[in-house]
């Protein structure tokens, strides 16, 4: 039988554009130290194995995951690292758990992006060495180039993307952790400066550091733990081709494959109705339209309308990105999926403070590994 | 120990790693690169099984998986797939002259080439636009992406 397995505690520190005052391995351990205290557990005693979710060009080192255990407590376990967003350890996490090997297992990802002098060059080199990145051209031109064919196919404009920047950077306002809560216009959008046209800067999110920190356990485990696990209901994960010319310019294949294999393994027929909350990658404004149609939030080109009416405002019907999304809270490089993850599992437990949205059973929460990936992960969560 | 709350009195290790990569293109990145530059053409490869050809070529299909052993030449021209005009520069810094990228997918097959688009104003271009590929003086073709200096306007 498969084994149930629930969040039992979250932590986070930093959430901030910059922290000199900090190292990144301090950020770990101060969110490690919150995590452990609300899952009431001792890393050193109580956790079976350590997964950490980090890319060696962010740290500018290369094995990174061998720098894991120090600040997590984990010296002498199990630590692997996942290269993905945040989200795939998470599915590492429930695997191991479901082999029966593994009763608690804590997930790791952070971002010190204030490190970073140049991160355009970092994303850079992520890029087809022999076919793109000969063009030395700033990686933003990909996000340039799939917001304007996404547009063209779904027949949205650019004003509707500029409203998902006014919504998400309004959602801020009533989130503490939010580095860039902003009332804005439409037209505040449309006019910032651009940076790879159609997409204008107020488009792009700014970075943060911060580190999450997520203690996943099996049923009885969770149960003995907490009055409050937060249930794994469904968990999945897929990519498109890598490759620019074979990939889809228009529509998030890896979103809609990884929403579906999230729905099937927790029964869900009809995202829509069945989901209260949802919080999805926002890395760019026009990112948070496509991926809600391809998780069947909505009929394609249907996104912007919703967004524009306030569907998905924080008092309509489904709200998307509460927290304020990447736009609002700040990007988090790899760890952004554990920032979607740690406002649904505050909106499921009833602790969101102000911007809390009442009667919330389930949630989901998408990340997106950023340019020029097609890595997506969902999880759908329940209280 | 007192935080330092104020950045410029952090004091960071700051370092660089400058490594130099060496990246062979494999069978199929040769052939489409020697072509190039030394005959100005370009070559694809075709998968008959899924009926797709691909640009730039390989041997494997992604699709299905099948190895690929039939090339086929394919036209320098081709239709803009999308594109986006790039105001900044790798530094973050402002570019001097806006720059036009697009996709440019080559007529007759299913892949293409991300690349700069040259001779015409970005207020110009459109998808579904027709362009050709503006090739280097075979003098200074180094067998790379960059023998293709840009795509423009298909001259009619
Ligand atoms: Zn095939």
């Amino acid at each position: 039988m498969k084994r149930e397995v629930a969040i039992v505690g979250i932590g986070y520190a930093g959430f901030r554009p910059l922290t000199p005052d900090l190292s990144y391995k301090e950020l770990v351990f101060e969110a490690a130290t919150r995590a452990y205290a609300e899952a009431g557990i001792n890393p050193r005693t109580d956790v079976d194995s350590f997964i950490s979710v980090a890319e060696d060009l962010h740290e500018g080192t290369s094995i990174t995951d061998e720098y894991v255990p120090d600040q997590l407590g984990a010296v002498q376990k199990p630590v692997q690292t996942v290269a993905g967003d945040g989200i795939h350890g998470l599915a590492m996490a429930y695997m191991q758990i479901c082999t029966g090997q593994f009763d608690i297992v804590v997930v790791e990802s952070h971002a010190k992006a204030s490190n970073i002098l140049h991160l355009g060059h970092v994303t850079a080199m992520a890029m087809d060495p022999v076919y793109t990145r000969p063009l030395g051209v700033h990686p933003l031109a990909l996000a340039g180039m799939e917001m304007r064919r996404y547009l063209d196919e779904s027949g949205l404009t650019h004003e509707h993307c500029a409203q998902v920047v006014v919504k998400n950077r309004a959602h801020a306002l009533s989130n503490p952790l939010a580095s860039y809560p902003a009332v804005l216009e439409v037209e505040d959008v449309l006019n910032a400066p651009p940076v790879a046209e159609p997409l204008t800067q107020l488009e792009v999110s700014q970075h943060v550091d911060g580190a999450i920190v997520v203690v996943m356990a099996a049923g009885d485990v969770a149960r003995a733990l907490t009055d409050m696990p937060i249930w794994v209901l469904g968990i999945g994960f897929a990519n498109d081709a890598f490759a620019l010319d074979s990939r889809s310019w228009a529509q998030a294949e890896y979103a809609r494959l990884a929403g579906q294999m999230a729905y099937r393994m927790a029964g869900i027929r009809n995202p829509r109705a069945t989901i209260d909350v949802a919080e999805i990658d926002d890395t760019f404004a026009y990112k948070e339209l496509q991926h809600m149609e391809a998780l069947g939030l909505c009929a394609p080109g249907e996104a912007g309308y919703l967004v524009a009416e306030g569907y998905t405002s924080l008092e309509g019907e489904l709200p998307v990105n509460p927290s304020g999304g990447s736009l609002g809270v700040g990007h988090l490089l790899d760890a952004s999926g554990l920032a979607r993850v740690l406002e649904i599992v505050w909106q499921l437990r009833g602790d969101a403070g102000q911007r809390q949205i009442p009667d919330v059973e389930v949630g989901l929460a998408f990340g997106w590994r950023g340019l020029p990936t097609t890595s997506g992960a969902a999880i759908i969560l329940a209280n | 120990m007192e935080k330092v709350n104020i950045v410029t009195q952090a004091q960071p290790w700051v370092d660089r790693f400058p490594l130099t990569g060496r990246y062979t293109y494999g069978v199929a990145g040769e052939r489409f690169f020697r072509e190039l530059k030394e005959n100005g053409r370009f070559f694809g490869t075709r998968c008959t099984a899924c009926d797709v050809v691909y640009v730039p070529p390989r041997l494997y299909c992604l699709r299905c998986f099948a190895p690929l052993e039939e090339w086929v030449e394919v036209p320098s021209t081709g239709t803009v797939h999308t594109f986006t005009v790039v105001h900044q520069d790798l530094d973050e810094a402002p570019l001097p002259t806006p720059e036009v990228i697009a996709f440019v997918q080559i007529d007759g097959c299913d892949g293409g080439l991300v690349h700069r688009l040259g001779e015409v104003a970005p207020e110009d271009v459109y998808i579904g636009m027709s362009v050709e590929a503006v090739l280097k003086p075979t003098a200074e073709r180094q067998g790379g992406l960059t023998d293709i200096a840009y795509f423009r306007p298909t001259l009619r």
